[in-house]
């Protein structure tokens, strides 16, 4: 750590870790609601609430991830200290306790209904406040040094975008079709472009630490791959105007920009092997490494392939609408986000507890678990949409008959569930017990030399 | 390639994308009044979406397709029901289709239900490019029986069983022709506690004459 102002980043990811066990615990209840209908909860915390309170805790806690991962980046890249940590720190608490009064709010039925969005109008505004701090806060570092690298620049990019296109889920609208339409502006534009930005910024950050190869190699694939998600993602909002009411010709532009979304998702595997391949510095805390190929490799399948599989009309007219999306939305979210954010919190938490290296053991033990219970998990969620696709929708069956038929899948889906749950809390105790192992004799020695 | 070059690729693609994307939207924006009858969408139908949104609805039914996965897909409902179902499946889920899976009572105000359901009214009118998509097997088969889409339509199958299908609150009717005939099932559906005071289905003499001859009809017939 070079600067006093990176430290900012724990608390950060601090809460980020707290709500994303939180998050998972939330999954497990929202998840033996589908495995029994006996709901004991039904009046406390029926489905909607607890869906609702765990996709909030997933944005809430990758964004409490991404905002502490600036904090960490910037002042490096920018070669100065945080413009101001007050504010930093002011900016943490109020977002803390605008998720709070969220969650509480649903409890409460305090609720505004779209997905996602769920969060009643003045908490939004209360966000809206949040990111302007932080997003002033960033940009008057930058401006102290104006070094503008490539990854200073994506990341602003990344950062203003997210805050603009909040502003496009906050209004009520009478139409239903115009809402939704607006609503994937911050659905899709977020997840397919600006978090893209954020993810990509870090990723190239972290990779060019830690392989040391040169920045203008790094920078220039981020340009080129931020470029393509942004062509293909832009007018890829298209998938999500099928069947909304929205005029007919987006089936075409949707399908073709849409089916080159996972291009620029491939060119990011590809560089991140060829960075790691052409290193040139030894990786001392190689998991961190783990998790970014990890990263790369499950991002490109959950959102690249499994996004591919379904998005052309002629698929997705039968999948749009069932377990076939849940699939993919777990799967997309956490290799692109989940495993990014833990690659950059891997690589920055050593230095903020001053350790230099330490103990991978119970690291790689979350990562195989995790991953694995993600896999088994999206794998249980395809074949239940499959089920009630062909059972539904070929078929004809009512919709509560076809859902038993998908029961034995939601089974594995939950206690893949559990797993997952397990790996979540190994990561958890492992943040908070992070220690310094010395170098083995071998390390030592090519130190000397 | 240099830098400057990558970066240059960077702006304009982005910049292409976002020009045709907006174009498109201006363009999507001026035909969704049509598309979605935009002049039946009142006071009550907007009041109606806020109902909609105020008891997060959305989070267990998807519209549109989005949404929660939990509960079906209500954009075609009133369609596949009639609004006068919707509105008395709201008022008491449990009491109208008695699942094993429960949708909580949420004691909507009676002017809260009228304005949700002529919000669904309206959702039922959008043009979704032909989504959700017919059963193929329904495609294939021809037009059902009038009896049996008038079964499918009043959710029968929630509480009876047919060919192995359907809900066990009541008796299986998969071979109900062979014990009962169609003038007892007639009356059944008008007053079910004519044969057993003790019932709990719901009385069908809402029905007009016609559609429950037409389902005692289809029932005897199965034997």
């Amino acid at each position: 750590m070079q600067y006093e102002s990176q430290r900012i980043a724990y608390k950060y990811f601090v809460i980020s870790a707290l709500l994303f066990g939180l998050q998972v615990i939330f999954g497990l209840i929202t998840g033996a609601k589908y495995v029994w209908d006996f709901d004991p909860l039904i009046n406390i915390l029926p489905f909607n609430t607890s869906r609702a309170i765990h996709l909030n805790l997933l944005i809430v806690w990758l964004l409490f991830g991404f905002m502490g991962e600036t904090y960490y980046l910037v002042p490096e890249e920018a070669e100065t200290e945080i413009y101001s940590a007050k504010l930093a720190n002011l900016q943490l608490y109020l977002l803390a306790v605008i998720g709070i009064a969220a969650i509480t709010g649903y409890v409460f039925g305090w609720s505004w209904g779209m997905p996602f969005l769920e969060q009643p109008t003045v908490l939004k505004i209360g966000i809206v406040i949040v990111a302007l701090i932080f997003l002033f806060n960033i940009f008057m570092t930058m401006m102290k040094t104006r070094k503008w690298t490539g990854i200073l620049i994506v990341l602003l990019a990344g950062l203003v975008l997210l805050a603009l296109l909040f502003l496009s889920g906050i209004f009520f609208m009478k139409n239903l079709t115009t809402q939704y339409y607006y609503w994937f502006w911050v659905i899709h534009l977020w997840t397919e472009g600006a978090w893209e930005l954020i993810a990509g910024a870090i990723m190239a950050f972290v990779l060019l630490k830690l392989t040391g190869v040169d920045r203008e190699l790094v920078e220039k694939w981020l340009y080129i791959e931020v470029g393509l998600v942004l062509f293909t993602g832009i007018a890829g909002t298209g998938h999500h105007y099928y069947w909304i009411g929205t005029p007919k010709y987006w089936l075409w532009v949707g399908a073709a920009f849409g089916a080159l979304e996972p291009l620029p998702i491939f060119l990011m595997v590809i560089d991140t092997l060829r960075h790691v391949r052409e290193r040139k510095v030894e990786i001392e805390n190689k998991i961190v490494l783990y998790w970014a190929v990890g990263s790369a490799v499950l991002h490109f399948f959950g959102a690249g392939v499994w996004g591919f599989a379904h998005n052309l009309p002629q698929v997705n007219r039968w999948t749009h609408g069932t377990q076939v999306t849940a699939s993919h939305g777990h799967f997309a979210f956490f290799g692109a986000y989940v495993m990014l954010n833990l690659t950059m919190i891997y690589f920055a938490l050593p230095k903020l507890k001053g350790i230099r290296l330490f103990k991978h053991g119970l690291s790689l033990m979350a990562l195989r678990t995790m991953t694995f219970s993600m896999l088994m998990m999206v794998l249980a969620f395809a074949i239940a949409g499959i089920v009630q696709i062909y059972l539904q929708r070929v078929l004809g069956m009512d919709y509560l008959t076809t859902q038993r038929f998908m029961k034995p899948w939601f089974t594995v889906l939950w206690i893949s569930g559990w797993g997952f749950a397990l790996g979540v809390l190994m990561y958890i105790i492992d943040f908070f017990t992070l220690k310094q192992v010395e170098p083995s004799p071998v390390h030592r020695r090519s130190q000397n030399e | 390639m240099t830098i400057s070059q990558a970066k240059a690729i960077f702006i304009w693609s982005t910049v292409f994308s976002a020009v045709l994307f907006l174009a498109l939207t201006y363009d999507s924006v001026s035909k969704m009044p049509q598309r979605t009858n935009e002049k039946n969408l009142d006071e009550h139908v907007a009041a109606g979406k806020w109902v909609w949104q105020k008891y997060n609805c959305n989070d267990c039914h998807t519209i549109l397709g989005i949404g929660g996965y939990y509960a079906p897909d209500v954009t075609k409902v009133v369609s596949y029901r009639d609004a006068d179902w919707v509105r008395r499946f709201i008022e008491d889920p449990e009491k109208v289709w008695p699942a094993s899976r429960k949708m909580p009572n949420l004691h909507l105000k009676d002017q809260e239900i009228a304005d949700v359901t002529a919000f669904l009214t309206w959702v039922n009118g959008i043009d979704t490019n032909n989504w959700p998509p017919k059963p193929l097997t329904v495609a294939a088969a021809g037009a059902p029986k009038p009896g049996e889409a008038i079964f499918k339509d009043q959710g029968c199958s929630a509480c009876h069983m047919i060919g192995g299908i359907g809900g066990t609150a009541g008796p299986d009717l998969t071979q109900v022709g062979g014990r009962r005939d169609k003038e007892w099932i007639e009356e059944q559906l008008k007053n079910p506690k004519s044969h057993n005071p003790n019932s709990i289905m719901p009385s069908y003499a809402k029905l007009p004459e016609k559609d429950r001859e037409d389902l005692a009809d289809y029932l005897s017939g199965l034997k």
